[in-house]
């Protein structure tokens, strides 16, 4: 067990038993996971996955209070290792005031999650998901903490709509931040560009979800644009504002959940090192399909497919594409406590690869088994 | 004789399954705190109120729904009204915690403990299997 899982858990075990006391109406909550991944060729998500790995190791904690019945503020710490990638430095996960005027509008500020899509302000959040790990096309381990909030503003309300159902939505605007340990810096300090300090840009979008008339079904669609400027000692990055638009849906009847998501992403980015200017046109179409159902009360069982295509350049190479079959299972041993279990059949080194994890070079095909166990209050 | 035999089993079996379907179909009686000037609650609202959508009741007062921590009651409730099984309304809400969506309802370990909360608190909202005669509580009917 790596040596950060213990502090973490007992950080867990110690909230918790302040959370049974009451903290004056102070609200504590935590969650703590450790993974594990096997791959048959080659090193995932900067692992050395290819002999096992267990530097997979999340844990966060919250604190919340409602000041009035209107206005609420809370902070969330949050640490992650993921390979290579994270470190045990705590970072602010979300913190922000939230004032609701009423059920039609309210306004987050501080630093708040970033709505994208049926699950990017919640992928952080392993104990709600039966996936170890999300489909990778639409939600990238390895740059979660990038997009996961951004340093702004939000409006937001609820809308019922009677018999036609119920309109969520939101809006904001921000700075988004890369992590200097996420995914995106590592590939950059691979291919000899090191940040020293982090890139960031304005950020703005909104999501609107449609509660629909048909029970259990959700569909939606969110936008986002995204600018991002960074220096570095070795050059300059550059990317103008960029638009991401997803289209979702999410279907859920008794014991059977569906969910699909399409996301379609052109970057125009531009790194300059010294006199060269190398243009790096992206255009990232991904999508997913997932099907789960509750087997019996603590097991749950599911699969997802889930597809990534850069269509900028040939598409044909393994590099430019990433197609993964995923089967899971989880157990949850009571309320707090969970097990998971996944097979992963992956096509494709489009998405999840580091150069320097992987240095004799990568195989265009590799499977994949990942365990992980959770604990949440 | 035997004929007999058989249909008097019969009956208790049936008696039995009859008292089985009768416990399964068991409600739950929702209370809110006295001062609310409320007395029914669609069950839209309680949905929504119940999954953080809504904040207040059909008066304009706010409303602070709490839950019992497990048992058939809670069972019960999530089934009947939310349409939901208790790890789904626990994740639910998991996942608004997290995200700085907003705070779980607090939850009590017993019913005498949530009816004490809801009579000491203007606008809680709450569900027990039954309930002694308290003024401090009132019923609330549900409407569709």
């Amino acid at each position: 067990m790596p040596r950060r899982l213990l502090p973490c858990i007992l950080l867990c075990i110690w909230a918790g038993a302040l959370y049974a006391q009451d903290l004056a109406g102070i609200e504590v909550h935590g969650f703590a996971t450790q993974g594990f991944l096997y791959s048959s060729r080659n090193n995932y998500l900067s692992m050395n996955s290819s002999e096992g790995s267990l530097q997979w190791t999340d844990g966060a904690i919250s604190f919340s209070d409602s000041i009035t019945d209107n206005l609420r503020v809370g902070i969330q710490l949050h640490m992650y290792q993921l390979g290579q990638l994270g470190g045990p430095n705590l970072q602010v996960d979300w913190a922000s005031g939230d004032y609701r005027v009423n059920d039609h509008l309210g306004f987050r500020a501080g630093k708040v999650k970033t709505v994208l899509g049926l699950f990017n302000d919640s992928q952080d959040v392993d104990a709600v998901f039966l996936w170890i790990l999300l489909p990778q096309s639409t939600y990238p381990a390895d740059n979660k903490s990038f997009l996961l909030a951004h340093l702004g503003g939000e409006v937001y309300g609820t809308i019922s709509l009677g018999h036609p159902g119920r309109l969520q939505y939101s809006g904001y605007v921000g700075q988004a931040t890369l992590d200097l340990n996420g995914g995106y810096v590592k590939l950059f300090a691979d291919a000899g560009v090191e940040f020293t300090t982090a890139p960031a840009g304005r950020t703005y979008g909104g999501d609107l979800r449609w509660e629909t008339p048909l029970s259990g079904l959700t569909i939606g669609s969110s936008a986002n644009v995204l600018a991002l400027d960074g220096t570095s000692p070795e050059g300059n990055l550059h990317l103008p504002p960029a638009f991401t638009g997803v289209q979702y849906a999410h279907f859920k009847r008794g014991k059977f959940d569906f969910a699909g998501e399409y996301r379609r992403t052109p970057l125009e980015t531009v790194l300059t090192l010294g006199p060269l200017v190398l243009p790096l046109p992206v255009d990232e179409r991904s999508w997913y399909a997932m099907a789960s159902y509750r087997i019996a009360e603590k097991l749950h069982v599911g699969s997802y497919y889930s597809h990534y295509v850069n269509k900028a350049p040939d598409q044909t190479l393994p590099g430019d594409y990433s197609k993964d079959w995923v089967l899971s299972g989880r157990y949850d041993f009571n309320s707090y406590f969970y097990g998971k279990i996944e097979g992963h059949f992956l096509h494709g080194t489009g998405l999840g690869y580091f150069q320097s994890s992987n240095p004799t070079g990568l195989k265009p095909n590799s499977n994949m088994l990942a365990a992980k166990i959770g604990f949440s209050f | 004789m035997k004929l007999s035999n058989k249909i008097r089993w019969l009956i208790i079996v049936l008696g039995l399954l009859g008292c089985c379907s009768a416990a399964r179909a068991q409600d739950v009686m929702l209370l809110v705190n006295k001062s609310s000037q409320i007395s029914e609650i669609s069950a839209a609202d309680l949905r929504a109120i119940y999954m953080g959508t809504k904040t207040r009741f059909s008066d304009g007062s706010h409303a602070m729904p709490v839950t019992l921590k497990g048992g058939p009651a809670h069972e019960v409730f999530l089934k009947n009204y939310l349409a939901q099984r208790p790890d789904e309304f626990r994740a639910q809400w998991r996942k608004a915690v997290f995200t700085g969506q907003g705070a779980m309802p607090r939850a009590f370990d017993s019913e005498t403990a949530l009816i004490e909360f809801i009579a000491a608190t203007p606008g809680a909202l709450g569900y027990v299997s039954h309930i002694a005669a308290n003024d401090n509580v009132k019923l609330l009917t549900i409407t569709k």
